[in-house]
């Protein structure tokens, strides 16, 4: 009777509790703000120090920036009222600025304001040499004039300055931290102020006295949450109103893509902007010999490893540098050809007896690396078993970074993501060297992607293509990949394309040309 | 001697050795650091920064100095009680720990009370009725819970109770929007009820109940067989039988005297469990986004943020070490016979 007692209690207990806790759940779902999940922690809101793509996430709806790329691929003046004026000598740059524009913090945005933000990227800036290599100085020409004076003609400045990490930041709010990051907060122009700040949990306002065209919602809350699995649950039982999809597991993601197709949520993608890729290191033997780095290029199926990796959500790539960039059909890179690829082994005295061993690394942390480096080996072994044998070594993240210019690995497996929406931002963080012998860079950054190929053309064309505009330009970018797939120092194999997903009374998430989602355009219906 | 003053002895001499031992982890940790490949530039800058970007980033942050100079710059902060600034976010690694490890504690603090609640409580009515049905449930329990992968348990978990049956969040401490309270001792569920707050004080309850459920439910398979073990040898002893013969009733003896009997194994036992999970809950705190000081370490290796790890690893340490002595002092007390 005692125990009966007590269990009816212990029942009774239960029961109120679950009741408490599922009326504090009903509240949350009555929620204003639109939630947007993601992986990885936000430690620094200064765009001086951003480089993750859930950084620039909200720094893109919390600041603007001078220009931004427009659907068509060209140059659009946001906070500059018209594009950029280049002198004949190519030297000088004025910018004129938009007026009428505040910072979150109520002062006026003008050109010492400009001049104050790019100043300091230059001087505290993680990427600052990606200005300081080409601008001398920079001037406020008049209230709303900007000058830059560059060392030598850039046309690559121009797709520069829509980079989310040059967004203006008040001078105001910023004196104290002129030399030093402001982590915890962001005044800027943007559609968005922030309201709040955690590394884990970031929540950003309309700002009233935006420029622009106002946002669609009342707010945005920016949650993180650390693996895939988490992320794919949080969104199904509707925790979260859309779901970015940086560290989405393959597997997840075709979930995902079945569910919008099932009419379950809304998705929408932006325009490829991470490059996934094998380095051959072309100074040591055997990969020295360009024709077999060029015969491994003939043995990967990249329809295969899609279909296979990621069921066909990354798309073969045949170019270093995405294929939008050049408006129309380019493939420089070969496509499979097993049989070319055991031709070419054979003039160079591989195949039958003497077999070609390649240890090929791949990041142990990233599981379509894994995945990548596995498929492939199996392809070999089907296809080309009597002349190929690749061997697999999982190393972890950081130390392949470490490594890479050390020149420890044969063959790795790297991604890249563009710190602008332009091929150079693509080419010359692969190619570019500055001291060249017999096509093996000796410094520059083809040192530090691992592949140690130097081709003085492409050093040429490089250089030439800063001084090019156009057409022009682009001819001689397509030159570049040509040349770089004629050295086969790097092997392309797919393409990211960024995606977001939403619940159904969430509008389609639209993305921006730098892959970013257009986050003023989220609506709850 | 007498007892108290042995006991104030030893405690002091495990004090004292306390420096020491904070000194060689981390001496070790530091040499470990810097030993392993990798470097913190890359983990800030990207691989493609320019030779000077590296360069002067090297010098800002002091990576340019000699080891040695490094070392004993390092030594001093320590000696001072300063961690240092973390080389990712140059926030003080003390204000790092302070955010994280409260998270990870109160995870640790309900993931004990299950287990041993669960564990304990198997354990005891096992020992009870020896074969019996519950016994029989009981050591698969044990056994089960023991050899389950955490991260797959964790998962399977998190599957059915947040994504199939929708009734748990799925993870974080908080939802989302939920503004947290004015963090007075940094465990939420404490400040929320300093703060009066019902409404974050059920939701951060309904957020820890996944994850300290399922770590709890993972340590309690131990916990059942340690005290199953301990019990069943206690009871075969001469004076249970003694206190049988003499007509004392079942429930008196096992309260009265068997149970105390075994207590000090089993403190034992939770002492080291708490002191292994403060730092090592990584699993539960990666699969339920739970922002603690596991996965803090974890990013911190990853970044090669050298202060941080460091940091971290000496504050676990020191807690290990003063849980360690907590549990001697304590056994001390419950056991007469233990002599220093």
């Amino acid at each position: 009777m005692l125990k009966l007692n007590h269990i009816k209690n212990i029942l009774k207990v239960s029961g109120i509790l679950l009741v408490l806790l599922q009326l504090s759940c009903v509240q949350y779902k009555k929620r204003e703000n639109i939630i947007v999940a993601s992986s990885g922690k936000i430690e620094s809101l200064d765009p001086a120090q951003a480089n993750t793509l859930r950084t620039l996430q909200i720094l893109s709806a919390l600041g603007d920036t001078l220009y931004k790329i427009n659907k068509e691929g060209n140059l659009s003046p946001s906070l500059a009222i018209g594009l950029p004026k280049v002198s004949n000598n190519g030297l000088l740059i004025d910018i004129p600025l938009r007026e009428n524009i505040y910072f979150h913090d109520g002062i006026i945005f003008n050109a010492q304001a400009m001049k104050f933000s790019l100043d300091r990227f230059m001087e505290i800036g993680t990427l600052k040499y990606l200005l300081n290599d080409k601008i001398e100085s920079i001037e406020a020409k008049d209230e709303f004039l900007l000058r830059i004076k560059l060392k030598k003609p850039s046309s690559s400045i121009k797709s520069l300055l829509t980079s989310v990490n040059l967004t203006p930041v008040s001078p105001n709010s910023y004196s104290d931290y002129k030399d030093k990051f402001n982590n915890k907060n962001f005044i800027g122009t943007g559609p968005y102020f922030l309201e709040s700040f955690s590394s884990s949990q970031q929540v950003i306002k309309p700002f009233k006295k935006y420029w622009g065209k106002e946002p669609l919602n009342k707010g945005i809350d920016f949650i993180n949450y650390n693996n895939s699995s988490t992320l794919f649950g949080a969104i199904k039982t509707n925790q979260v109103d859309v779901l970015i999809s940086n560290s989405i597991d393959d597997m997840h993601r075709l979930s995902l893509n079945n569910m919008v197709n099932k009419d379950k949520l809304n998705s929408g993608e932006g325009a490829p902007t991470s490059i996934g890729y094998i380095t051959f290191k072309s100074n040591d033997l055997p990969l020295s010999n360009q024709k077999l780095r060029k015969a491994l290029a003939y043995t990967i199926d990249r329809n295969l490893i899609s279909q296979r990796v990621s069921f066909g959500t990354r798309e073969p790539l045949y170019s270093i540098a995405p294929p939008q960039f050049y408006k129309e059909e380019f493939s420089p890179w070969p496509s499979y050809e097993p049989n070319l690829a055991r031709i070419l082994l054979k003039k160079e005295g591989y195949c039958e007896s003497n077999i070609l061993k390649i240890p090929l690394t791949f990041r142990s942390t990233v599981p379509a690396d894994k995945n990548l480096a596995l498929i492939w080996q199996e392809q070999i072994k089907r296809d080309l078993s009597d002349c190929i044998e690749i061997t697999l070594n999982g190393v972890e993240s950081t130390t392949v970074y470490d490594q890479l210019s050390k020149g420890s690995f044969e063959a790795v497996i790297l991604d890249w993501t563009g710190d602008f929406s332009d091929p150079i931002a693509y080419l010359a963080p692969l190619l570019s060297c500055t001291q060249i012998k017999d096509n093996t860079c000796l410094k520059g950054e083809a040192v530090f992607s691992g592949s140690f190929w130097g081709d003085k053309k492409v050093k040429a064309l490089l250089e030439k293509s800063e001084e090019l505009e156009g057409e022009n330009r682009l001819n001689a970018l397509i030159e570049i990949e040509q040349l770089a797939d004629k050295g086969s120092a790097y092997l392309p194999v797919w393409l990211v394309r960024p995606k977001a997903w939403s619940l159904k009374d969430i509008s389609q998430p639209e993305f921006s040309s730098d892959g970013l989602i257009i986050l003023k355009n989220l609506k709850r219906d | 001697m007498s007892f108290k003053k042995e006991l104030f002895k030893y405690i002091f001499s495990r004090l004292a050795l306390l420096p020491i031992m904070l000194w060689i982890i981390s001496s070790l940790v530091f040499i470990l650091l810097r030993i392993a490949p990798g470097d913190p530039v890359d983990a800030i800058l990207g691989t493609r920064a320019n030779e000077f970007a590296r360069e002067s980033l090297r010098v800002k942050l002091g990576l340019d100095k000699p080891l040695i100079n490094q070392y004993f710059e390092y030594l001093n902060q320590l000696v001072h009680g300063n961690l240092g600034i973390s080389l990712n976010t140059e926030e003080p690694v003390k204000v790092i720990i302070s955010k994280a490890l409260p998270a990870s504690l109160e995870l640790v603090i309900f993931s004990i009370l299950i287990a041993s609640i669960v564990g304990y409580l198997i354990g005891f009515l096992g020992a009870v009725k020896p074969e019996g049905r519950i016994d029989f449930w009981g050591r698969i329990f044990g056994i089960g819970t023991y050899a389950l992968p955490p991260f797959w348990a964790a998962m399977l978990i998190q599957i059915i109770f947040a994504v199939l049956l929708g009734w748990l969040p799925i993870g974080g401490r908080l939802p989302p929007g939920a503004i947290p309270p004015p963090p007075i001792t940094g465990f939420l569920l404490l400040d929320s009820i300093l703060d009066k707050n019902i409404e974050i004080i059920f939701s951060s309850i309904k957020h820890l109940i996944l994850p300290s459920v399922t770590l709890g439910v993972l340590l309690s398979g131990i916990f059942s067989r340690a005290l199953k073990l301990n019990l069943e040898e206690v009871l075969k002893k001469d004076y249970i039988e003694a206190a049988k013969s003499r007509g004392i009733n079942k429930s008196r003896i096992l309260v009265k005297h068997a149970l105390p009997n075994t207590l000090l194994p089993i403190l034992t036992i939770t002492g080291l469990t708490i002191s292994s999970l403060i730092g090592g809950a990584l699993l539960i705190e990666i699969t339920f986004s739970w922002p603690g000081i596991a996965l803090g370490l974890q990013e911190a290796i990853n970044q090669r943020d050298y202060p941080v790890v460091q940091g971290i690893v000496v504050i676990i340490s020191s807690l290990v070490v003063m849980i360690s002595v907590g549990i001697d002092i304590a056994i001390a007390y419950i056991d007469p016979r233990v002599s220093y």
